[in-house]
């Protein structure tokens, strides 16, 4: 793939067509090209006009003498709403470092421990809820994002909007995959020492109808005990569900608001010959719908009926007070 | 996936090197070359947030220093002029200026000259100036294709113009793909001959610097032919699927614009068909229509499938795994209704046009002999009232190229024929086309019928009977690519340029069409590409042609040769 690259010569032919403007322009400008402040171009501009008195006009602009020396347009403080979609994009940072964590934690708890694994459920649950919260925060900052400002900057904006959007929908859909998968298996798990359990009830009750008449108290003891315990079980295993089946919903509106905005791949809406036209097109019909506001509102009916009725109260009123003048 | 790969490549790498948040700036020809090959998801993940034309109105506006401007425009003397005016007042914080052909020397000086403020950080030449439709075609997309129907006389500086975007476009395709060719060109054809002669100028002697790869393979070959030495492929109507929508439809850059065709609901009403995003397109875009009515079916049942057990949702469960899957229901729906809104269009205005009948008479005048059941079957033809207009024409056009001297009175009958049934198309125009497109005209052997070792196949071919009658045609180009892989290509029928030679087995051939290209002949192209001969080929023209964009050439060029004969 060949390239050709032109910017030594260009700087060349820029640099010597610049030592052959200066000159031309009155070389009396020995100031720092660091003050492009108001102050300095004025004070320079009235010296210049002094040294050559043969120049009868002088062009009072602000930007003139210095900019040809140093690249004088300094990039400018950019709009508020970019420090708004920095701090999204630092949570999206943050929310990926997390999900890194997540993935450890939930290998961790899945791995057979001897402890109670408590403490792995509640780390578990803690990183799930400060990700949906990063998830949610960054969302409504967002849709923030797309009010107000002027309508140049809101093409930028709404692309910026969109691209956030696709980043954050692809990491709730892999939080979401995540957390089915461990559900999956955390189901699976459990179901291994119920399963036993199950087994051993069924074998424990099909003895039960054999020896019941016989050891009536002592089975339904036992049996009492492992009911206990898998009913523990079954609690806690609902409890879990309970709180994955909450995230998996708060995920599931977090990705229906962010499902508008993202771009569908492959279809017309992702081509920028579309977009590009889109954004000519909308410019051009914004100018149309503002010259015909104008037009309707000065043919305004509106206008010409309250006009009308004015003339017309000021008649009523003069033949009033013609029939009073009169009347006397 | 050669030619799109090529573009992409050089676009990111426009991209890459550049931090922050970006605005890309375009004219009208690069955001083609742009849109065919890079999606705008794909843009804003590399933080380039606007897209604007380089003279659209909205460009006087506020600055945004914020953003730093990428410009990626062709090297044309309008572009540098708007250039000029843009860095004398600039907007951005920095400019990024790329060319996607050469600069002159003088356009050099200009930009620089007007870079007042210092705020031009780079100039580089990335030559991506062509429009990669297809893996295997690509195309220039060059408004004023009629010009290379007229004589040099009639129109220097226009036809000069044609020329340098040509050259400039072949040119810009071997630095893409790093090679430096060997050339020949179609020996009837002053055109051909003029484009080979000046690419060989630019690439071995103007800029041979910039050419000088390591001859690491075989060299490999550039074909310049000419649209007229086969006028028959564009006037035929297609029945394969990427052919058939641009015949009966049109596409632009690889996309459809239905909003002329009818009522469709806002999503449906332009849509993209390209080979790259869509495996449906890519699976089926070869296909005749038969096929493609019964994949589109069973593709619509797979969907129904989905949709239904989509909608018995019973537990947390089966709603998770629908929110889940929902970005990708949602994405097969669209490509679903594309296909089956395509399809039905197409349907109709085949039904409409009685294009099955029309169709299979044009196949019989393109591949069979017999003038006399032809010269029957087009007067029934335009005797039918439920022809349209264009088809007659075309009929008549198809009979004329091929039986232009036999039974001179016949054909005087059918244009009075055709005269008398479509007033809006003169016969003037078929004589027009016989004169630049007839038989003393052309390189090649367009019908089979100058070698006798042609005949006898075209004997043995009508013998054994053909699949099906609508898709028997095959394009000129078929043939050369045959001659080209058996090393038969004829010195006499297309010269070399200059001195070159060929030495060795060829691996590569490029084959630039002047005139346009046809989406049947890529589909050639393609399927040649599958065969495995050890040849490379690939197809380029200065314009995407379908039957109405063929004639409307040769009107526009007879209407110029009228006038400009009219005033001498």
């Amino acid at each position: 793939m060949a390239t050709r690259n032109r910017t030594i010569l260009f700087r060349k032919y820029r640099d010597a067509l610049k030592s052959v403007r200066i000159p031309a322009g009155g070389g009396s400008l020995p100031s720092p090209s660091s003050s492009s402040s108001g102050g300095g171009p004025v004070i320079e501009l009235s010296t210049t006009s002094l040294l050559h008195p043969n120049r009868a006009y002088t062009p009072l602009s602000t930007e003139d003498p210095g900019t040809s020396s140093r690249g004088a347009v300094t990039v400018g403080l950019p709009p508020a709403w970019v420090d708004v979609s920095e701090e999204i994009a630092a949570n999206v940072q943050r929310v990926r470092a997390k999900m890194a964590e997540l993935a450890k934690a939930h290998a961790k708890a899945l791995m057979p421990s001897f402890g109670d694994g408590k403490e792995d459920q509640r780390r578990i649950e803690s990183l799930t809820q400060e990700i949906t919260d990063l998830l949610r925060k960054s969302e409504k900052k967002l849709q923030r994002l797309s009010q107000g400002g002027p309508s140049e900057d809101s093409n930028v904006r709404k692309n910026v909007q969109r691209s956030l959007a696709t980043d954050l929908q692809s990491l709730s859909v892999e939080l979401r995959k995540k957390q089915s998968t461990y559900l999956k298996r955390l189901q699976q798990q459990k179901e291994g020492p119920d399963g036993v359990d199950l087994e051993m009830n069924l074998n424990g009750s099909h003895s039960r109808q054999f020896e019941d008449d016989f050891d009536d108290l002592g089975f339904n003891e036992h049996q009492m005990a492992r009911l206990k315990k898998s009913e523990a079980f079954t609690a806690e295993r609902e409890r879990e569900i309970q709180q994955v089946v909450e995230s998996v919903n708060e995920l599931a509106q977090i990705m229906k608001d962010l499902s508008v905005l993202v771009i569908d791949q492959g279809t017309i809406v992702d081509r920028i010959d579309y977009n590009i036209q889109n954004v000519a097109a909308s410019v051009e019909e914004g100018l149309k719908q503002l010259q015909k506001a104008e037009r309707t509102q000065k043919q305004g009916g509106m206008v010409m009926c309250a006009t009308v009725l004015v003339i017309m109260c000021f008649i009523m009123l003069v033949l009033l007070i013609l029939k009073t003048i009169l009347h006397i | 996936m050669v030619l799109v790969n090529a573009v992409r490549d050089y676009i990111n790498r426009i991209l890459q090197d550049i931090s922050g948040m970006k605005i890309l700036i375009l004219d009208s020809a690069t955001v083609s070359i742009v849109s065919v090959a890079y999606s705008q998801s794909e843009l804003l993940q590399k933080e380039v947030f606007l897209v604007e034309f380089v003279d659209s109105i909205s460009m006087s506006k506020e600055p945004m220093s914020h953003l730093k401007a990428v410009y990626f425009l062709r090297p044309t003397s309008e572009n540098i002029q708007l250039m000029r005016r843009q860095l004398a007042k600039p907007r951005f914080g920095e400019y990024h200026l790329f060319f996607s052909n050469m600069l002159k020397d003088t356009q050099l000086h200009i930009l620089a000259d007007s870079d007042e403020h210092e705020i031009v950080r780079q100039v580089q030449e990335f030559f991506a100036d062509f429009v990669a439709l297809d893996p295997f075609h690509f195309t220039l997309n060059i408004a004023s294709n009629q010009m290379y129907m007229l004589p040099a006389v009639v129109d220097p500086s226009s036809l000069l113009h044609f020329c340098e975007r040509v050259v400039d476009g072949i040119a810009a395709l071997f630095l893409a793909l790093k090679r430096r060719p060997i050339i020949r060109y179609s020996r009837t054809s002053d055109i051909s001959k003029r484009i080979a002669q000046e690419a060989a100028k630019l690439m071995y002697q103007q800029e041979s610097g910039l050419f000088d790869f390591r001859r690491t393979e075989v060299t490999p070959l550039l074909l310049v032919i000419d649209r007229r030495d086969d006028p028959v492929t564009p006037l035929l109507n297609q029945w394969t699927y990427q052919a058939m929508v641009h015949e009966l439809i049109g596409i632009q850059d690889n996309k459809v614009d239905l909003r002329n065709t009818g009522k469709f609901p806002k999503d449906q009403q332009e849509v993209v068909l390209s080979s790259e995003q869509d495996a449906f397109f890519k699976a089926n875009m070869y296909e005749n229509f038969g096929d493609i009515g019964m994949n589109i079916k069973r593709m619509v049942d797979d969907f129904q499938q989905i949709a239904k057990s989509n909608q018995n949702i019973q537990t947390v469960d089966d709603m998770a795994k629908f929110v889940d899957n929902y970005p990708q229901y949602r994405k097969m729906h669209g490509n679903v209704s594309k296909h089956v809104t395509l399809v039905t269009e197409m349907s109709k205005i085949v039904e409409e046009r009685k294009l099955m009948l029309v169709s299979e008479v044009e196949q019989e005048l393109a591949c069979n002999g017999g003038q006399g059941a032809a010269f029957e079957a087009v007067t029934n033809l335009l005797n039918n009232d439920s022809v349209s207009d264009i088809d007659r024409l075309r009929l008549v056009m198809l009979y004329a190229l091929r039986y232009e001297k036999e039974s001179p009175v016949q054909l005087m009958q059918l244009f009075n024929k055709l005269a008398s049934r479509s007033p809006k198309y003169k016969p003037g125009l078929v004589q027009f086309l016989l004169k630049q497109a007839g038989v003393d005209k052309r390189t090649g052997d367009l019908y089979g019928n100058r070698d006798l070792l042609n005949i006898a196949r075209n004997m043995a071919r009508g013998l054994k009977g053909v699949e099906n009658v609508y898709t028997q045609h095959q394009p000129l180009l078929f043939h050369i690519m045959e001659s080209i892989t058996k090393g038969r290509l004829r010195d006499v029928d297309y010269p070399f340029v200059g001195n070159h030679f060929q030495q060795g087995r060829l691996q590569e051939v490029v084959i630039f069409i002047v005139g346009g290209t046809t989406y049947e002949e890529s589909r050639a192209v393609a399927l040649q590409n599958t065969t495995n001969s050890g040849i490379r080929f690939i197809l380029g023209g200065s314009a995407v042609l379908n039957s109405k964009r063929f004639l409307k050439d040769l009107e526009e060029a007879q209407r110029i040769a009228r006038t400009t004969t009219g005033l001498v």
